[in-house]
Formats: C-alpha cells, structure tokens, sequence
C-alpha cells in the first residue's frame, strides 16, 4: 500500500490541566474551537497532514492528561515524540511556572535530541494575563526553545506554532537523510534497523573500506 | 538518536532468555536430574536442571525429559495439551519441550532453597524489576549439591540473615552488564541476544580487524540512518514503557502479564471453554416490586432478590432515586423508614459542616495553604467542562455548575488525601443530575467513589491492577486475540484506561450511563463485572482489529472512538454471558482469574508461606514482591499464555 505521506512524525502536546492542549490540538486538526470542552482522561491523539516543500507529512499529534497523576502513564509516550508543545496559559501563574517541571519530565523521559516549542496560550485573554510576552521569551531562551503565543480560541499562531515545529524537526530529519545519502563512496543504500542481517553483509555493504 | 531505543529493545529480548539458534552447544557445569519445573498446577514435567556455559555466559538450563506429546491418551497428570496459545514456536507433533529453559545468570538476583514435603525448591529471583520468580523442584532431593556446584561456578555469597538464602554477586555482573549495554546502544550485533554480543567478541578475538570494520559500518549505518527508523519503533518503544511502568508496582497477585518474562517451554493448556449461553435482559425493577420487598418499617427484607432484578434489568427511571440510595451504600438496606430520616438528618448536617469548612476559608488561609489552593483550582477548571452540553449543565451562570463545584469541593474536605482527581467530576454528573439534591448527591457519591477510589490513586496502583487483570481474564476468555493484543505491544490493555478510569461514563449517553452503572452497583453475579464488560467490547471489536492489523496507535484510536456507539443491552449480555463460560469450568480456572472473579483459589498457601518467600538480605522488601495476601501467584509470561507460577506449597498434582 503506497504511503500518502513523506514522514510521519510524532507530536506530543504538555503541560499543566487546563491550559488548552486539548482545544490547540482540535483548532489544528480540525479548525475549530468548543467551549465547551472536556478533560482528556489517559491519551488520545489526532492526525493532520500537511505539506512543506513539497513534502507531505504526517503529524500525529498526541494529546495527554495534564494531571501530575497520570504522569506515570502519560511519560510513556515522551521517549517516542519527535516534538514535544509545551503549553502554558497566559492567564495562569502557576502554569508558566511549572514548564520548568515539564521540561525536567522532557529531559527524563524523552529522547536528548527532541524538537521542542513554548506555547503560550489564552492571548486572547489579554484583560486576564498574569504571565508579559516577554516572560515566555525569556524562558523560552533560557532553554533554547522556539516560542509563540497562540490562542486556539480566536485561532492565532495555531496554525504557524505546529508548522514551525515541524519544519525544524523535518530539517533536521532532512540534514541526516542527506548525510546519508551521501556516504564517501559506494552510495549503497544501508538502512539502519534490519535486524535480520547478516554479519556478512555489513561487510559487503560497508563502503567506508 | 534514540540510543535509549536499542538498547531498551535489546534488554527486552534478553528477558525471552532463549536462544533461537538452538544448534549451539554450550558446556554443561553441573547438572541435576528428576527436577520439576513448577509450573501451573498438572502441567509440570520431569527434567534435567543444569548450569550451562555458552561463550563467556552462563544460563541456568532446564530441558525437559524427553516426553513425545501427541499422545492425548496419557496420563492426565502428565498430558501437555498443545492448544492454540501454546504452540508459538512448534508444531503440534513435535515433541513439544526439546526446546530448554534458559536463564542468564546475569539477570538472575538470587536463588533460595526451601523444604517441602516432596523434595527442595530452589526458587531464583530475576535481578530487573519485575520480581519475577520461577521455582524448580528437586523431586525427592535435596538441591544441596547443585547448590555447591553453584557456587563453585558463579560468584555468589549465602545470605547473612536467611541460611537458605544466596545472591549472585552483582559486582561480577557489573562490567558484564556494562559492557553489553554499551554495545547495545551501538545496535552493532545482529543477534539482539547478549549472545549475539558475545559472538561479536568471539569474532572480533578471531579476526579483529574484519569485525571492527563490520560494526564501524554498522556505527555509521546507526547514525545516519536512525532517523529514518519505521514507525513501529517508537510504537513499540512507548508499548514497553507502558509495560514498564504497568509493571513496577507491588501487585499483590501477579508479577508480570505482559513481558515475556521467561520463555516458558512447557507447554500448558487454557481451559476450553464451552461455548457462549444466550442470556437476555430483565425488565427494570417496577414501582410496585420495589414496594413488595419492603417490610411495614421500610426494610428493605428481600435486597438479595432486589439486586438480582437490578442485575437484569436496572431500575425503572422513576425509582433510581430512591434505590441508588441503598446501592451505594448511603441507605442500609435494613433500615427502617425512621432509621432513614435521622440518618437523612445527620447526614445533611455533616455535609453543610464540611462545606462550611471550604467555604469559610480566608484568603489569607488560602494564601498559605498551597494544598488547598492546587486542588481547588484543578476542580474550578474541570467543573467547567463537565459534560456542558447536556441541559442540565448548559450555559453561562447554570446553578447546577456551581452545585457540581460545591460538592466537589467539599468531598476535598471530607478526604482531602485523595484530593481531587480528574474524572471525578464525570463520576459525580450523573448522580447529581439525578438526585438534584446536593446532600443527598455528595452522600451517594462518596458511596461511589468507595467503591472507585483505587482508580484515582497517587501511583495508579488501582488502575494498573485492574488492566493486568483485564488481561489476565482475557487470556482465558480468549486467547487467540490476548496473542493478538501483546503481539501488537497492546497487552499492558492501555486502551482501556478511559473505560476503567470514569467506568465508562465518556463511552455512554447520561442515560445509558445510569442504567449500566446501577447494574455494577449490583455487585453481581461477581466482582469486576466491569472488566467482563470490557472483554465483551472487546469481543465485538477484535474482527475489526484483526481485520486492519491494528497495531498500538490503532487500537488506541478505534477504542476511543467507540465512544457513543456502544449498546448497553447487548454488551451486558454478552458480559453475562462470558461469566457463564467461565463459571461453566470454574474447576479449571486458574486461580489468577478465580481471585477475579471472587472464586476462592484452589491453590491457597497453607498458611507456611514463609517458607518460600524470597527476602532480601537488607530487609527491603520492596525489591521482591510484598505480598500482603496468603494468594500468591506470579504470573509469568504472557504471549503463550501466562504461566502461574504459585509461590505456596502446591503440590496437589504430585
């Protein structure tokens, strides 16, 4: 069955309850907003395909349960995230304060060479703001992260938060497809995970000699 | 990339402990004959137990005497029945345990000898988590010169505490483990098995320079590509770290369900279940039955009968209000009707109590009192999206919001441990949309939530325990679609989180909800109806799965996007109809699933359990298993069918 896509890469949306992951996500996928929302219990996820460079790419998008008591289920699923949202609510104080425990739940649980992006969201909200712009700026450096303010409810920076995203991780996927491709000489295709193979054949199929 | 990846997938194919390439022949140590496996009840066999040296490793090797098991007409006692869940690796005619037992001494913590009336047990401890135990049973022996010819071989010292008590000395696994994990990272060997690596340094002895040319190839190849890795990877990746992290919990019962913990050769069978009764639904129980049951007081005499109607059928809407009282516990049903007005009473006037308490906090009180603070905003922000789209919660400033708010906010008061844990909003909307009242709604549900409250613990323990035990009734119920779930790095039951967390309150309409919950409040016929419930779900979904290959994330999504499309009536049925299997061969049920269905074991310690169990040398027993019940089973093992490996004396089948 041919692939419709180009890469498939996995998303992972965090951050404290409340702060709108699961409403970003439903502005993403499906470009709307509901007030009237509920809670996301355990994990779900959604997928969006979109085109960059003429590439399509698949983004599968994971929505988890903000709770610290389902962290013990929700940090299984960081180790297979390309790129992890981190979402805090600009009207909310304490939501911007713990992207610093997330962050440390990243460095545990997920892979070192994850993309990763500060959201702020709410901005809509500008009469309830507790957390300046420029605070989430600061932040975001401090980690040496992207960072946007969005608002899934008045779809604001939505749209370009996930396409920045994945432009940064297909960039990177893209510098070592390339670097691949390019091996000394030889040019053989070697692929990386075939369990199968045979002593012999790394041998035959290894063009650094 | 992803290092962590290898290196995880490499040590989860060392737990299989078995070598494919069975043609290698490694050097034999020391031995010992007339050895039992213990395994699950009449499925054990005689066999030879044997400390084998391959390459630099050593394995702990039990194979089985040579039985031929295509005879149906043996002995019962000894017959090995070769079913659909056994056969993962042979056929059928073959001769089903010339494939040996093996367990790498260097994933084994300890071993202990213990006394029992047939002979010793040697019983080895694994070192990772799971704390799985496998029990060898020196029939009509003593395992004493096998254990001195242990220690002859590996480095292993007797316990300071516990005579019968040895440990394998880390120290001189340390640089072994060292070495393959870092070569593991590389993902140099062909072979994912530690044995594999060892082959590699073999090679690499022999001809060192072809070998170190081979795996810089393969370094390369490793990093450039990894990127590139299937989607599977990572997949399978999550699904083990959901086994992990299901598995690093104290289960009382069952060590393990879905890792492959040990590859259990011999072969044992699920017990045949009969097939499927047709069961249909009652009628709800009317007005008029529900005033026959109560005596001139208002005792509810006949609540045994009144149950059995509920079971079937539910309560008629026009009683739920009143019947709910005594199914979750808030009325007794041998009250009288005065008895139930003080009752009523008193509890009114504890409820405004506690409200009180929350409502009369300061600012400044709240300031300082994060706790409080924390949890309060976590229920501001939930009542707010609970279930808005139903009238009775729609719109802007709707009283029953704030009702909804007050009650849960003065459960925290009533059991501020607990705290508020998300989905206990979705427990408490059916109940108030019902009862209206709020005292009497907070009553019933912390009746409810009596009976939930392991599902929103700090750990999950609840919750973990409940989708191991899913699993565990799924593999006797059926075992062909368990293969298919842990094949698919789905049998941790992730899927079914949402079902068990909220009791299936996001699957079903409000009304639907009511009718299948009143049904659990039954308590009948068993407990954890709930969980045959699910399998029956399950059961109409599998040819779905089956049909698309669902893998992981397939099976997350078409389970979540059932929601609203399940029938009550139908499911119900079935799930009845699954306990009918089960109690039609109750006999030959494991006692895992008996426990689950609140059989009494068959296979109960008798009360000397002590003597089997594994301590550590340093008193913590956290390391191995703690088990507070006289139950013990450890479950090992989980794609051939899970083996139960009882650590009471059991010796019936001798």
């Amino acid at each position: 069955m041919a692939k419709t896509y180009d890469y498939l890469f996995k998303l992972l949306l965090i951050g404290d309850s409340g702060v709108g992951k699961t409403c970003v996500l439903f502005r993403f996928s499906e470009d709307a907003f509901n007030t009237s929302f509920i809670s996301t219990i355990g994990i779900d996820f959604k997928i969006r395909t979109i085109e960059l460079d003429g590439k399509k790419i698949k983004l599968q998008i994971w929505d988890t349960a903000g709770q610290e008591r389902f962290r013990t289920i929700t940090t299984a699923y960081y180790r297979g995230a390309m790129g992890i949202m981190l979402v805090y609510d600009i009207t909310n104080e304490k939501s911007f304060e713990n992207i610093k425990n997330w962050i440390r739940n990243i460095e545990e649980n997920a892979s070192a060479d994850v993309e990763k992006m500060l959201l702020g969201n709410k901005c809509e909200l500008s009469e309830k703001r507790q957390v300046s712009r420029e605070r989430g700026e600061a932040l975001a450096i401090e980690y040496g992260i992207k960072f946007m303010e969005t608002s899934a409810k008045a779809s604001i920076n939505v749209e370009e938060a996930f396409y920045t995203l994945a432009r940064d991780i297909k960039a990177k996927t893209e510098k070592k497809l390339k670097e691949a491709s390019n091996p000394p000489k030889g040019g053989h295709q070697l692929k990386p995970a075939e369990p199968q193979r045979k002593p012999t054949n790394w041998l035959s199929r290894c063009s650094l000699l | 990339m992803n290092n962590g990846d290898k290196l995880s997938r490499t040590a989860e194919t060392d737990k299989t402990e078995t070598m494919e390439d069975s043609g290698e022949q490694g050097t034999e140590l020391c031995s010992h004959h007339n050895v039992i496996l213990k395994s699950y009840k009449n499925y054990d066999n005689f066999g030879v137990l044997s400390l084998v040296q391959y390459g630099p490793v050593k394995y702990i090797e039990w194979k089985a005497a040579e039985v031929n098991v295509d005879s149906d007409t043996q002995d019962q006692e000894w017959a090995v029945v070769s079913t659909g869940r056994s056969s993962r690796h042979r056929s059928n005619s073959e001769c089903i345990r010339a494939e040996p037992l093996r367990l790498n001494t260097v994933n084994l913590k300890s071993f202990k000898v213990s006394r029992h009336r047939h002979g010793q047990h040697l019983t080895f401890a694994k070192r990772d988590e799971s704390r799985s135990f496998i029990t060898f049973i020196f029939y009509q022996a003593n395992a004493d010169i096998f254990v001195k010819s242990l220690m002859g071989h590996l480095k292993i010292y007797r316990s300071k505490k516990d005579k019968n008590l040895y440990h394998l000395d880390e120290d001189d696994n340390q640089e072994t483990q060292e070495l393959r994990r870092s070569f593991a990272e590389l993902n140099l060997f062909t072979e994912t098995t530690p044995y594999g690596m060892w082959n590699f340094i073999g090679q690499f002895r022999q001809r060192p320079y072809e070998t170190t040319m081979g795996a810089f190839c393969k370094i390369t190849d490793a990093l450039l590509y990894r990127p590139a890795e299937d989607d599977e990877d990572d997949e399978n990746h999550v699904a083990e770290l959901l086994n992990q992290s299901l598995n690093n919990f104290d289960d009382p019962v069952i060590a393990n369900v879905s890792g492959e913990e040990y590859e259990v050769i011999g072969s044992h069978t699920t017990p045949v279940l009969p097939s499927r009764p047709l069961v249909t639904r009652g009628s709800p129980l009317s007005v008029d039955r529900w005033a026959q049951a109560m005596d001139a007081e208002g005792k509810v005499t006949d609540f045994a009968a009144i149950k059995k109607i509920v079971f079937h059928g539910g309560v008629s809407p026009t009683l739920r209000y009143e019947v709910w009282k005594f199914l979750l516990g808030y009325y007794p049903w041998n009250s009288t009707y005065a008895e139930r007005m003080h009752l009523r009473k008193a509890k009114v006037e504890e409820y405004f109590k506690m409200k009180q308490q929350w409502k009369s906090m300061t600012p400044g009180q709240e300031e300082r009192f994060s706790d409080f603070r924390d949890r309060k905003s976590l229920i501001d922000k939930d009542v707010k999206r609970t279930d808005r789209v139903l009238p009775f919660f729609a719109g802007d400033d709707n009283p029953n919001v704030e009702v909804l708010n007050s009650i849960l906010m003065t459960y925290l008061m009533y059991n501020f441990d607990l705290g508020y844990v998300q989905g206990m909003s979705d427990l408490l909307s059916p109940i108030l949309q019902l009862m209206s009242n709020e005292a009497d709604t907070f009553w019933c549900f912390a009746g409810f939530m009596e009976r939930v409250c392991t599902n929103f613990d700090m750990d999950q323990a609840g919750m973990k325990l409940q989708l191991q035990q899913l699993h565990t009734l799924l593999s006797v119920l059926d075992p062909q679609f368990t293969q298919y779930l842990d094949r698919h790095d789905s049998g941790n039951m992730f899927f079914c989180f949402r079902w068990l967390l909220v009791l299936f309150k996001r699957e079903f309409s409000q009304e639907d909800i009511m009718r299948l919950w009143e049904v659990f409040w039954s308590d009948l016929p068993c407990p954890n109806f709930h969980l045959l419930f699910c399998a029956a779900i399950l059961d109409s979904e599998k040819e779905t799965l089956y049909a698309n290959n669902s893998g992981f994330t397939e099976i997350l999504k078409h389970v979540n996007e059932l929601s609203m499309t399940i029938n009550i009536d139908s499911t119900l049925c079935k799930a009845e109809g699954l306990y009918a299997q089960l109690l039609s061969i109750e006999s030959n049920l494991p006692d895992a699933v008996r426990i689950i269905i609140g059989l009494e074991p068959l296979n109960a310690t008798a009360g000397d359990s002590e003597d089997d169990d594994i301590e550590d040398d340093d008193g913590d027993a956290s390391t191995h298993a703690e088990h507070d019940s006289s139950i013990e089973t450890v479950t090992l093992g989980a794609l051939g069918g899970e083996v139960a490996f009882d650590r009471g004396i059991n010796l019936q089948y001798l």
